[in-house]
């Protein structure tokens, strides 16, 4: 039993030894950080071709600080296991990209360092997308760096709507004649289809006829999705499956990432999807690269219905051994060339105002619809740890599903939810 | 465990054998502790790998246990509120734990006799035959349970899948139907996923059994008149009886914590409500939202559950052995 206890000692005092050393030598602004190893996660799936991407700034940085960046893939479908094992185990990493709706979590949790202080100082305060420092930010304190983001549109087929004379739809019933008239015309495709467990999917309808997905009203939150107008929006979108029949039966359970697939596989005429989604459905099936576009989804009567600003921020964790560092990387990540690089190659809009400048003037079809909805029809849902547990249990889903299947109307759906919504919200 | 240290019988062994030879006493009592002493690394590591977790979860479920929680390393215990919430949330009762058990109940028994005839079938074989048979359910053994549950899913895809499409081509159904959406159908499905990647191991095992079974007892039956179904309930099954408790209560077990065949189904991930089942329901209630006492209360129930099924159905089997 000695035998073997004792390497592992000496490589644990070992081990002791680098992270002093690591943890010393730090100065401010322009970090000389020879030697050091600077630790990052980096989902996976938000860019096809990250490795070279990294690559090139790995050397980049370790020209300028001389850190060894190490980056690490995490899959996003498991990163917030992975991120929860790593905190209990105080094995996070220095820095990491955290999806919108987890910065306030792992914020709340004690797990993130602040950076405002570090934001200020570089002057960056006032040239950050807003909509991406409100998710953020917990208790007044900035956590998030903004990196990218993207917002959901309505993307469709320019080659169909053109065979059948039509134009893109302005309205909500401008929706339903495009539909009605592709049902008629291409009986194989899917008009409009209406996802049952793809909650950023709804939302649109919900504060594009004027409803609220859930407010806090003094210190309690209320969930507005039973109000007459959210009714009304969910009542829409839902009746496109249910009494148009624009979508399909297999949509009742569908995801986004079904949409996706049978959009590639030329299945689906109208669909609301990613800003992100263009890229993927040309590398997929390059047979319909000028055979779409994108609209912002309309308001009721012309206008923008809301969408949901999804992204990414940059955040720092309190394990960093080198803070100074850490910042010095998100900055070169979030700000400047690597920022507008890394937008351009993933199609998310980068989180720095003067960058998204470019992509709003953008004429491409596929950039500026989506540019639109994000400058004038972006929306972001209530910034609290505990609407992660509302995602978390379905309650949009389930609402949207249970009505798709008939299993309840839309009264009864909305209500359930709004009042599931309120017991976790508030702590039940 | 404190009559068990060593220093004694160390201690004393050589004042014994001064006066020739340890005595009868002594022998016995090293005989009797040399085992638990040999033992004592193999438990130690036991302890350490399986007990403290398994305390831990019962400290967790005590707990209202968050991630704040887990980055400060402080407790926060909450009495027994965890439990209270578990036994008076409704749906618990009228959703989660009727498709736990029925399911169960059905998947258990369709495991069990399916195995047991393919089992039969492949004893009956000659050696080429119950090789290909064997490989064949070897490879639905070895598929894992997430590509199994996905060519299922698949299967009955509500726009594309080959059962919807070859009803409507039979002119049985007019429009397609979402599979999924509905509580039966939607268990239906998952029976035979799990049916289908569950009866390899009884086959496999009741097989072993059966190659076992005295062929003289077969044949003197068979020259007495009996047919094939008294053969088995006579003789094959009480000479098996083992083999079957051990299968049917790891059947029992394993059905009962089914997730990912569940949670990778459509709408099985929460939401469709109808469709939750115990380990999708704990895993949305507890994980989803960071809850880990609430969740580790659920795990300690449904330890405590399993370990009733076990005890019951050991009784039950074991009963005339004892007797």
């Amino acid at each position: 039993m000695r035998k073997r206890t004792l390497p592992l000692a000496v490589l644990a005092t070992a081990a002791l030894g680098l992270t002093a050393c690591a943890g010393g030598g730090s100065g401010s602004g322009d970090v000389d950080a020879s030697g050091q190893t600077l630790t990052v996660w980096i989902m996976q799936g938000t860019n096809p071709d990250s490795e070279a991407f990294f690559d090139e700034v790995g050397s980049a940085f370790k020209k300028e600080t001389g850190a060894t960046l190490k980056v690490e893939y995490v899959q996003w479908a498991d990163a917030h296991d992975r991120f929860v094992t790593s905190i209990a185990g105080n094995t996070t990493p220095d820095v990491a990209e955290t999806g919108t709706t987890w910065t306030a979590e792992f914020a709340d949790a004690g797990a993130l360092a602040p950076i405002g202080d570090y934001v200020e100082k570089a002057g960056l305060s006032d040239d950050l997308v807003e909509g991406l420092v409100g998710s953020g930010t917990y208790d007044g304190e900035l956590y998030g760096m903004p990196w990218y983001a993207g917002v959901r549109s309505i993307v469709y087929r320019t080659d169909v709507f053109e065979e059948l004379g039509l134009k893109a739809p302005t309205t909500w019933q401008e929706i339903v004649d495009a539909g009605t008239a592709i049902k008629a015309a291409k009986p194989d495709m899917i008009p409009f289809p209406v996802p049952g467990d793809a909650e950023f999917t709804a939302y649109p309808w919900v504060w594009g006829a004027g409803g609220e997905v859930s407010e806090l009203d003094g210190k309690t939150w209320k969930s507005g999705l039973a109000s007459d107008e959210s009714r009304a929006g969910i009542q829409f979108w839902t009746d496109l499956a249910t009494k148009y029949d624009l979508s399909s039966s297999g949509a009742t359970t569908w995801k986004e990432t079904d949409v996706l697939d049978n959009f590639v596989q030329d299945k689906v005429a109208m669909a609301i999807m990613g800003s992100w989604t263009p890229a993927t459905i040309v590398e997929k099936n390059p047979e319909l690269e000028g055979k779409f576009a994108a609209i912002p989804i309309p308001g009721e009567d012309g206008g923008i219905s809301p969408s949901v600003l999804g992204g990414s921020h940059l955040s720092m964790f309190n394990t960093s051994k080198n803070k100074d560092l850490a910042f010095q990387f998100i900055e070169m990540m979030t700000t400047g060339k690597y920022a507008a690089e890394w937008a351009e190659q993933t199609g998310y809009f980068p989180g720095q105002t003067s960058l998204l400048a470019d992509s709003t003037e953008s004429d491409d079809p596929l950039v500026k619809p989506f540019a639109e909805q994000f400058v004038d029809g972006g929306a972001s849902l209530p910034v609290t740890p505990k609407f992660g547990a509302v995602q978390a249990k379905k309650t949009t889903n389930a609402m949207i599903q249970a009505i798709l299947s008939g299993a309840k109307s839309v009264d009864e759906a909305t209500t359930d939810a709004a009042k599931e919504m309120d017991d976790i919200m508030n702590g039940k | 465990m404190s009559t068990l240290t060593p220093p004694t019988v160390t201690r004393e062994a050589p004042a014994s054998r001064v006066a020739g030879g340890p005595s009868p006493k002594r022998l016995r009592l090293l005989m009797r502790t040399r085992p638990w002493l040999l033992l004592t690394p193999a438990l130690l590591i036991l302890a350490v790998l399986l007990l403290w977790p398994l305390i831990r979860v019962v400290l967790f479920s005590l707990q209202d246990y968050g991630l704040r929680e887990i980055v400060s390393g402080d407790t926060n215990f909450n009495g027994g509120a965890n439990y209270l919430e578990v036994f008076s949330d409704p749906t618990l009762w009228t959703v989660v734990l009727p498709n736990t058990v029925f399911f169960a109940a059905a998947a258990v028994i369709g495991t069990v006799v399916l195995g047991t005839l393919v089992a039969l079938l492949m004893a009956s074989l000659g050696g080429f035959w119950r090789t290909i048979v064997g490989s064949a359910i070897m490879v639905a053994w070895a598929m894992p349970a997430v590509t199994g549950t996905y060519v299922w899913v698949w299967i009955f895809d509500a726009d594309r899948g080959i059962v919807n499409q070859t009803l409507m081509g039979l002119g049985l159904m007019d429009e397609p139907f979402n599979w999924f959406t509905n509580q039966f159908t939607f268990y239906g499905i998952a029976l035979l996923n799990v049916i289908h990647h569950g009866f390899p191991f009884v086959a496999i095992t009741v097989l072993a059994g059966l190659l076992g079974v005295s062929k003289e007892m077969l044949e003197a039956a068979e020259m007495d008149g009996a047919g094939p179904f008294r053969r088995f309930f006579q003789i094959i099954f009480p000479s098996l009886r083992q083999v079957f408790s051990v299968v049917i209560i790891l059947s029992t077990i394993w059905d009962f914590k089914v997730f990912a065949q569940i949670y990778l189904m459509p709408g099985g991930s929460g939401s469709n409500r109808e469709v939750l089942n115990l380990g999708v329901w704990s895993y949305v209630e507890s994980f989803g939202q960071n809850r880990y006492g609430f969740g580790s209360a659920i795990a300690v129930l449904l330890t405590l559950v399993l370990l009733g099924i076990t005890i019951v159905y050991i009784r039950a089997l074991m009963k005339e052995d004892e007797l």
